[in-house]
């Protein structure tokens, strides 16, 4: 049977660089955050982990956001906060 | 987030009782001890490929074989295909710039050139006279406004519903006319569709991977249509060749075989338009209300004096929620409401669906009939329009 060539649908791949430092050894004296993302339970989410890591981790100060919505990424200004307050951030994705 | 540590939280969060977040807390918890200085899981940097590259391929001369291997690779909706081969692409793109980029489409960030924008056109069987169209509804889910990640990757079964305005329309075949929201025109089946594969192909947003949609919708497939400007009483509502993207729930019907006022079929028209289960209304800045006037609705709503400026103010008005009514389930306590509506606590008050009557749109299409459609959106993601203008 004869052969045809057909061209690719599909986008070229796109490569990123991404640059952040790794998760520190422990998070005693640390501060995490938690960039809530509004989805139901996500504050309760953030509630019990928050209470889990300065109980079990040492953790000394948590600090939690929220997005205006579930659709929209954060705002620049709320990442900068938190990445100048913060040691780990925790962004909440999916419901 | 390639390459991010994650914890994996058991779905469902919402609607659990506090004992079961509690224990998804637990699990997470189990899992951060095991990233916590573990080089594994420190962040690689460098070039981080989204998905392996997709080769163009030699292939059987023979529909069936071409199917086949589009299908096993996700390269298709499942319906048969054109062969994207270069002699036709080249004819869809009718000399423009095949590497001109528009833009990068989301979830992947792939590039969206001309090429894979014809490919994509020329599999779904579209005319090149309707390659413009595709061009320009790509530029406008571009917009930042149309917030295309949020549609694309929503577990809403929004579809972006392309309406195609002004004598181009008539010229490429986009039908207006009775069920053209359905089956049976080339134009209308095949730039919906060929938009869908690009979403699908270039933006990478695959059923249950990257496109998160629950149960999506039939609009998924194909989701185009024009306006009746010959039946309105109104005028278009864009009179220029220009395209509109609305990224829409499927159109709910609107039955109103009884009434001979104004009055009578808008407020069939404002019940329609609000329900529970709808997301219009919960992110008020960005809810509109598309509606569809079959001409005969529009010509009873037309002939008690109603203008198109009536006919949003009375939708505006009419389509409310009493608060209590909210309060009942929907996305009660994820809403992002300005503060004046938040600050609403008598549960009796009918509360707007969309931020004013500028966000209930007007248009006339279908045939001969008592019904009509409402287009809710899916409450991110706004209306953008874009002239027509030759893709080179």
């Amino acid at each position: 049977m004869a052969r045809i060539r057909v061209l690719t649908p599909v986008g070229a791949v796109r490569s990123e660089t991404l640059v952040a430092p790794p998760l520190p050894g422990d998070l005693a004296g640390r501060t995490v955050g938690f960039i809530d993302n509004t989805k139901h339970n996500f504050d309760r989410l953030a509630d019990e982990l928050g209470a889990l890591l300065r109980a079990r981790h040492g953790v000394t100060a948590v600090l939690r956001r929220r997005k205006a919505n579930a659709a929209v990424a954060a705002p620049p200004e709320l990442i900068a906060e938190l990445a100048k307050a913060c040691d780990v951030v925790f962004a909440g994705s999916g419901d | 987030m390639a390459g991010l540590p994650l914890l994996v939280v058991q779905h469902p969060l919402g609607g659990e009782p506090p004992e079961s977040v509690a224990r998804r807390a637990q699990q997470a918890l189990e899992q951060l001890a095991s990233l916590l200085g573990d080089p594994a899981a420190a962040v690689p940097t460098g070039a981080i490929p989204s998905a392996p590259e997709a080769p163009d391929l030699s292939l059987p001369d023979d529909p069936e074989a071409v199917l086949a291997e589009f299908v096993a690779r996700q390269w298709c909706d499942g319906l048969p295909i054109i062969p994207p081969t270069a002699a036709r692409v080249g004819a869809m793109l009718g000399g423009a710039p095949p590497d001109r980029a528009l833009g990068a489409l989301p979830p992947l960030w792939r590039p969206a050139t001309l090429e894979k924008l014809a490919v994509n056109a020329v599999m779904a069987g579209c005319e090149p006279a309707a390659f413009p169209v595709l061009v320009a509804a790509v530029q406008a889910m571009l917009d930042p406004a149309f917030n295309l990640y949020g549609v694309q990757a929503t577990t809403h079964p929004v579809a972006p519903l392309v309406i195609v305005h002004g004598p181009v329309a008539a010229r490429i075949g986009v039908h207006a006319g009775s069920g053209c929201f359905g089956p049976g025109f080339r134009a209308n089946a095949t730039i919906g569709r060929a938009l869908r594969l690009i979403l699908m192909n270039v933006g990478g947003a695959w059923p249950g991977r990257h496109d998160m949609a629950t149960q999506g919708s039939p609009a998924k497939f194909a989701y185009c249509i024009a306006e009746r400007v010959d039946a309105s009483p109104w005028g278009p509502w864009r009179a220029e060749d220009a395209v509109t993207v609305f990224g829409g729930e499927p159109p709910h019907n609107v039955n109103d075989h009884v009434s001979t006022t104004a009055a009578g079929i808008l407020a069939t028209v404002a019940d329609t338009a609000v329900s529970l289960g709808s997301n219009v209304g919960w992110f008020l800045a960005q809810s509109q209300l598309l509606l569809v006037l079959g001409p005969e609705h529009a010509a009873t709503i037309a002939a008690d004096g109603f203008t198109r400026a009536d006919v949003q103010r009375h939708v505006f008005e009419h389509a409310r929620l009493p608060l209590r009514t909210l309060k009942l389930g929907g996305m009660w306590g994820m809403q992002d409401w300005p503060a004046w509506l938040s600050a609403v606590r008598d549960d009796d008050a009918l509360l707007p669906q969309v931020p004013s009557p500028d966000d209930v749109f007007v248009l006339v299409a279908g045939g001969p009939g008592k019904h009509s459609a409402v287009v809710p959106n899916c409450t991110f993601s706004r209306a953008v329009s874009r002239p027509l203008a030759p893709p080179g």
